[in-house]
Formats: C-alpha cells, sequence, structure tokens
C-alpha cells in the first residue's frame, strides 16, 4: 500500500514521504485521482465541508486501513462484489462521518476505485492547497527538526517565495548538513551533500583544463 | 613524471577555499519507466520541448512529446545506465556540440565527443545542435561550382557551392563511393568536409575512414558516426550535429560539404523513436513530420549572400532504395527537397559502368550555372546525348540494319560511355575533365577501340601536361576553352593521334567493335 503524506505530519517514515514527494508511479492512475479528487471538493464544498470530508477519507487511509490489513485487501479486490464493499463501508462509517464521506465511498466502491483511495486523497488535498493558494513543499534535513526550527525555515521560505506553504518534513542523513526544499518540480538545493558533488565536478574540470591547455603547474619533470 | 604532492594541495586548497556553495536551484523530475532510449518522466512541468536534460552519471537527453501528466525524453548516450525512479533535471539549455577548427580530422559521436582516441575536443566555439536556416533575404544564388572529381557527375549534373544534390540507387551501387571521391577532391580547394555516417555498419565506416586518411583528406575532413549500433536518439541526431559543425564554417566565409551516408537509417531511426514515443504512425509508420525533419536539416545547406560572409554549405544527401523503388515514402520526400538527385542503377553498376549513374533521370535543378564555362562549353549537349544514345542502343539490340548515320552516333555513344567510367578513389582535375570530354564529344575517340579509350584517355592528358604545359596553364587560369585555346587544343590531339597510330602500329580496326556486334546481333 502507498501511504500517502499529510500536511504539516513529520511522523511519516521516510521512503513514503519521499515518494509522495517524487509523485505516482503510475500516470493513468493520478490521471483518474484528479477526477475523482475534483468531485470530491466540488461536493463537498456545496455542504460546506471541504475541509472536514478530507480530513476524514485521510483518516480513513491513514489511521483505519492500517490497522486492518485485509481491509485494504478487501478493497483493492476485483472479486468482492461493489455491493459487499458497501456493506463494509456502511458498517464501517454509517453515522460516524459526513453523508459526503459516505457518499464519496460509496461511488468509489460502486466504480471500483476504492483501491486508488489513498491517491484520491492525496490529489483532493493537492487540490484543495491549490485553491486556497498554498503550495505544497518538502523540507529535507540531515537532523531532525524541531518545531520551531520548523516553522522558522517555512516562514522565511513563504516570505522569499511570496505564497505561503503546505510543508512536509523529511530527515535524509545522507545530506550531511543544509537543507532541500521542494516546491512543485522546482528543487533549492543548498545541502552538503550537493556542494561536495559540485566541487569535486570543478576540480575535474579545472584539472581537464590545465592538462588540455598543457600548464604543467600540477607535474615537475 | 613526478608529482608535487605539496602543490596539487596548495592548488585543492586554493580551490576549496574560493568555492562558493550557492543554492543550487534545479528543476526535477522522475523516470517513471525507460527503454529503447526513451524514457517518460514524471514531472518537469516547466521544461520546454527540445531542452536537454540531465539524467544522473551525466547521460543527457532531449524532451520530446510534453503531455499532460509526463515528458517523453529521448535518452542520448547510455541509457542502460537510467533507471526508473531517477532524478531527472532540466538545464534550461539546447543540445549543442563543439564546432570550429578543433574538430577538423577528427572522427566524433553526435554529441562531439571523440571517438578516435585523440583526446577532447579543444575549442570554445559550440553551435546548437537545431537551428534555423538562413532565411531567404541571408542567401544568393548557388553559382559557383563545387568539383565532385567525378567527371559524369562534373559534366552532366554539376554540383555548386550551396546546392543539395540527393545520391540516390539501391545498395551496393557506389552511392558511398561518390561522397568519398567528392571528399577526397576537396583537397586543397579549401573546402571543409564532413561525413556523417547514420546507422553503417562500424566496419565500412571504419573502411571509409581508412580511405579518408589514405588520401590524405582527414586533414580537412571531420567524420561524425553514429554506427548501427548505437542507440536511436544519436542516429537521429547525428545528420543535425555534423550540419552544426559545417554551418559554423559557412556563417564565417569558408565553404564546407557534407555527406549524410544515409538519411533512410536516419529516417528509420527517427520513426522508432516516434512509434516508441506514441506518435501517431502515418505512411509506412512514419511519424507525420518525417518530411519536415528531412526538409528542415537539408534547408540548412546554402549560399549565403555577400553581406553575410558569402560562405557556402553543400550537401550530398544519400538515399537508400529497395528494389529501386524511388516512389517509397521517404525517397521521394527527399528528391522533392533536394535540388536534384543522382541516380544509381545496379544493372550498370554490374555492367562495368561506374559511377552506375542513371543519365537519363540524374539532374541537377541548378544546371551549368554551376559550371566552369570550358565545362559548359564542352559537356552541353552530352546528357541528352547519351540518354538519346541509350535508347539508340536498346533499338540496336533488336538487331535491325542500321544506317551510317545511326551507327555513327552508336560509335561515339559507346565511346563515350566508357569514355565516363572512372576508377574509385581516383577523382580528376576539371582540366582534365574538359579535355577528355572535348576529345570524346568532337569524335576524335570514334576511331579508337572501345577497349581502348581508357588507355587513349589517359595517354592523352599525360601528352597535354607533358606537350602543351602552356594550354593547360591557360585553361586552368581562366576555367574557359576560347578560340585560341580550342585551336591549340584540336593541334595536340592531332598530334596525340599520330603517335597513339603510330605505337599501336596502325589505325587497325577503326570501327571493328561495333561492327562484330552488329554482326552478331545478324
Amino acid at each position: 500500500m502507498t501511504s500517502m503524506t499529510s500536511a504539516t505530519s513529520d511522523s511519516h517514515d521516510h521512503h513514503a514521504a519521499q515518494q509522495a514527494a517524487d509523485g505516482p508511479t503510475d500516470i493513468g492512475v493520478e490521471r483518474l485521482s484528479k477526477v475523482y479528487a475534483q468531485a470530491i471538493i466540488e461536493a463537498a464544498d456545496r455542504k460546506q465541508c471541504r475541509h472536514e470530508v478530507i480530513d476524514e477519507l485521510a483518516g480513513m487511509v491513514h489511521d483505519v486501513l492500517p490497522k486492518v490489513p485485509k481491509a485494504q485487501l478487501v478493497f483493492d479486490s476485483p472479486k468482492v462484489t461493489p455491493e459487499e464493499k458497501s456493506a463494509v463501508i456502511n458498517r464501517i462509517c454509517a453515522g460516524r462521518v459526513l453523508p459526503t464521506t459516505l457518499h464519496t465511498l460509496h461511488v468509489l466502491a460502486r466504480h471500483g476505485r476504492l483501491g486508488i483511495l489513498s491517491h484520491v486523497v492525496a490529489a483532493a488535498r493537492r487540490q484543495a492547497d491549490e485553491l486556497e493558494g498554498r503550495r505544497q513543499a518538502t523540507f529535507t534535513t540531515a537532523q531532525p527538526l524541531d518545531s520551531a526550527e520548523q516553522s522558522q525555515i517555512v516562514a522565511s521560505v513563504e516570505q522569499a517565495i511570496g505564497s505561503s506553504l503546505s510543508p512536509t518534513f523529511i530527515v535524509n542523513p545522507e545530506l550531511i548538513g543544509g537543507l532541500i526544499v521542494r516546491i512543485a518540480d522546482t528543487v533549492y538545493d543548498h545541502s552538503v551533500a550537493t556542494s561536495l558533488v559540485r566541487l569535486r565536478a570543478r576540480l575535474k574540470q579545472r584539472s581537464i583544463h590545465e592538462i588540455q591547455y598543457g600548464r604543467d603547474r600540477l607535474g615537475t619533470a | 613524471m613526478k608529482f608535487n604532492t605539496d602543490e596539487i594541495a596548495s592548488v585543492l586548497r586554493e580551490e576549496i577555499d574560493r568555492f562558493e556553495s550557492g543554492i543550487d536551484v534545479r528543476e526535477v523530475g522522475r523516470v517513471l519507466e525507460v527503454g529503447d532510449g526513451i524514457a517518460r518522466v514524471w514531472g518537469l512541468s516547466g521544461v520546454m520541448a527540445g531542452e536537454m536534460v540531465e539524467f544522473p552519471g551525466g547521460v543527457t537527453g532531449l524532451a520530446f512529446n510534453l503531455e499532460e501528466n509526463s515528458v517523453g525524453v529521448i535518452i542520448l548516450g547510455d541509457y542502460l545506465k537510467v533507471t526508473e525512479g531517477d532524478e531527472v533535471r532540466s538545464t534550461g539549455k539546447l543540445l549543442s556540440v563543439p564546432v570550429g577548427d578543433a574538430v577538423i580530422g577528427r572522427v566524433l559521436d553526435p554529441l562531439g565527443n571523440p571517438l578516435d582516441g585523440k583526446g577532447p575536443v579543444v575549442t570554445e566555439h559550440r553551435r546548437p545542435v537545431e537551428t534555423l536556416a538562413p532565411g531567404v533575404a541571408d542567401r544568393q544564388p548557388v553559382r559557383e561550382p563545387l568539383q565532385t572529381g567525378i567527371k559524369a557527375i562534373d559534366a552532366m549534373t554539376p554540383i555548386g557551392r550551396g546546392q543539395r544534390e540527393l545520391i540516390i540507387g539501391d545498395r551496393k551501387t557506389g552511392k558511398t563511393a561518390i561522397g568519398i571521391d567528392a571528399i577526397i577532391n576537396q583537397k586543397n580547394s579549401g573546402v571543409k568536409c564532413f561525413y556523417v555516417a547514420v546507422g553503417q555498419k562500424d566496419s565500412s565506416v571504419a573502411v571509409a575512414i581508412d580511405i579518408l586518411r589514405k588520401y590524405g583528406a582527414m586533414d580537412y575532413t571531420t567524420v561524425i558516426v553514429s554506427g548501427a549500433s548505437t542507440a536511436a536518439p544519436l542516429q537521429y541526431i547525428a545528420p543535425y550535429s555534423g550540419t552544426a559543425m559545417a554551418e559554423y564554417f559557412m556563417y564565417n566565409g569558408e565553404h564546407a560539404l557534407i555527406v549524410y551516408d544515409d538519411l533512410s537509417k536516419q529516417a528509420t531511426a527517427y520513426r522508432q523513436l516516434s512509434l516508441l514515443m506514441r506518435r501517431p504512425p502515418g505512411r509506412e509508420a512514419y511519424p507525420g513530420d518525417v518530411f519536415y525533419a528531412h526538409s528542415r536539416l537539408l534547408e540548412r545547406s546554402a549560399k549565403l549572400s555577400k553581406e553575410k560572409g558569402g560562405g557556402s554549405l553543400t550537401s550530398l544527401p544519400i538515399i537508400e532504395t529497395l528494389e529501386g523503388e524511388v516512389s517509397a515514402y521517404i525517397p521521394t520526400n527527399v528528391i522533392s527537397i533536394t535540388d536534384g538527385q543522382i541516380y544509381l542503377q545496379p544493372d550498370l553498376f554490374f555492367a562495368g559502368q561506374r559511377p552506375a549513374m542513371n543519365v537519363g533521370i540524374s539532374v541537377s535543378r541548378v544546371g551549368g550555372a554551376a559550371q566552369t564555362k570550358a565545362m559548359k562549353k564542352v559537356a552541353g549537349g552530352l546528357r541528352l546525348d547519351l540518354a538519346s544514345f541509350r535508347e539508340l542502343e536498346a533499338f540496336a539490340q533488336l538487331g535491325t540494319d542500321l544506317d551510317a548515320a545511326t551507327q555513327s552516333r552508336l560509335d561515339r555513344g559507346y565511346r563515350m560511355v566508357e569514355l565516363l567510367k572512372q576508377g574509385q578513389y581516383q577523382p580528376m582535375d576539371v582540366v582534365d575533365q574538359v579535355l577528355s570530354i572535348y576529345a570524346g564529344t568532337r569524335g576524335h575517340l570514334d576511331a579508337v577501340k572501345r577497349e581502348e579509350v581508357a588507355e587513349w584517355e589517359k595517354g592523352f592528358l599525360l601528352f597535354v601536361r607533358d606537350q602543351t604545359p602552356d594550354l593547360r596553364a591557360k585553361m586552368e587560369q581562366t576555367k574557359e576553352l576560347d578560340a585560341e585555346s580550342e585551336r591549340q587544343l584540336e593541334a595536340a590531339i592531332a598530334e596525340f593521334k599520330r603517335q597513339w597510330a603510330a605505337k599501336n602500329g596502325m589505325g587497325a580496326g577503326s570501327t571493328g567493335g561495333s561492327r562484330s556486334l552488329a554482326g552478331t546481333a545478324k
């Protein structure tokens, strides 16, 4: 199962967050999810409960399903009929969630798309962020940051790019030091690892240059 | 060589001190799938069509297809090094290759990397691989001849500087040989030559390079190799990068010649790419823009106006046909783009006529404008005469009794055909060509046996060189054949014929060859 990130949470394991930052593995699923996400947001907006619906769906994906791995299998399986899936959904959710959330799950079940629920939720979150003028950003550091540091970094980046952010934090010790910020497809890389790679390339370039022009500063005959 | 480690350390320290670790801003994507020289990338939302992208490990690619959710990238280099999940970054640059004098004499791949083991190409000049062709105002008509050194071509389908002349024919009909001969003949003419081998067997390319080297042609030639074993993307861009290197000289007021060997293989590589990229297939499964792929390439060959320096780029694209089928898709396309074609036929090749050029359907749309005055004068009606000879010849084989006039036309034709035969890698000076063709068209060879024509020609050219150097020098200088020179030439021919007859005992069997042929036909 692909677990998708929820905003502002820094408790996700590194791989899941990395995957969210890098994008999907299947473009077809991505395209489908976008369509469902748009429909969910529009339906929720009519009832003025965009965030509630998304949060409930996210709760389903991140809190309920991981605890009952078999439920995910049931949702994924084409062998289970849509009616049976609907019945399961009714038993789990009826009365506990908003009607829009329940309907969303039923629609997904009827179309045999419950398996991509996590992608749909991630896409809905992205679209909601976009509509509200927030951009999703991933911050990668070598050391874990405390919440004061996190909000300080987010604030300064928000000021620099002039729009608000919906941040995700990742810890990757391979960076050695520094910070990498990724907003959409643009990466602002100020990590020690990248600097070292660039320094290496420059030293190499320089040596090639010297050899080419026959300057024998490095060697003594 | 002993290394001074202290000095190395100090250089490194200095370099590290000066290193400013600025923020590295890049636009990235991720490889979703990769295979057969292409990759599908998620992300790279700001990439532009044709922009160069970089894979980890320094492999470059070109953004080829921009789709709603992904970007199709063609990988220029070792696509086996690229794996799913790799980060791809855009560079904001177009693909470019090194150009200038540094590439001359080198064997390079389509990205300008050396393949000849002679070290990196050291130059500061680079040109984008894809550039716009010069516009109408920047051009002037093609007038100056580009001598190929091949009698049949220079006399009947002359090529001018800035022209595009297609060489078309089946496999093994001597297409490459014409290109190589044309390159060899550019020695001392100041024309820079480029030989682009696309989809060729590496063994044949090695032979071609060896020949160029042997005849001293590598001093002014660059070979761009993208062999049959290289990935389709490299084969696809090879002609464009070769042109970029050649254009540099054109825009600097010099002259360049480029041979594309061959464009049908490039079209096949492009078809492969397009199909892998899921672009819709058209006729013969080629993509819809395969015409544009060739037209934008060949339009870059031009003769620039005086204001632009007057440089030129002449191109000799080669197309391989299947069973002489010139009405296939790619051949018709390239025929319609170029300014003429040299059509090579297997039956002529096996009949011993080499170059195996079919005179009837080979044309040069620039024509006499690209010939020296002398050549124009002597070769004026040659093409039509030979074409009508071919018809007569077919008629004569029916075994009909021929009148004297027809017989003499046939005899003349047989001798002209003999005269136009020329060995490989033996390009001829234009003055020599004029002398030979003059002798042939004015009937001075009618009395020579067909099998002795080559020998006669050789002897005659040597005779002119040794006995009448003034005449030759004058022709070389003026490139004309005025009345006075013509009189001298006639005298020289008469004298040589006398010596020839004396040497060969007498004018033995004046029309013996053809008479016996007519006899057996009865």
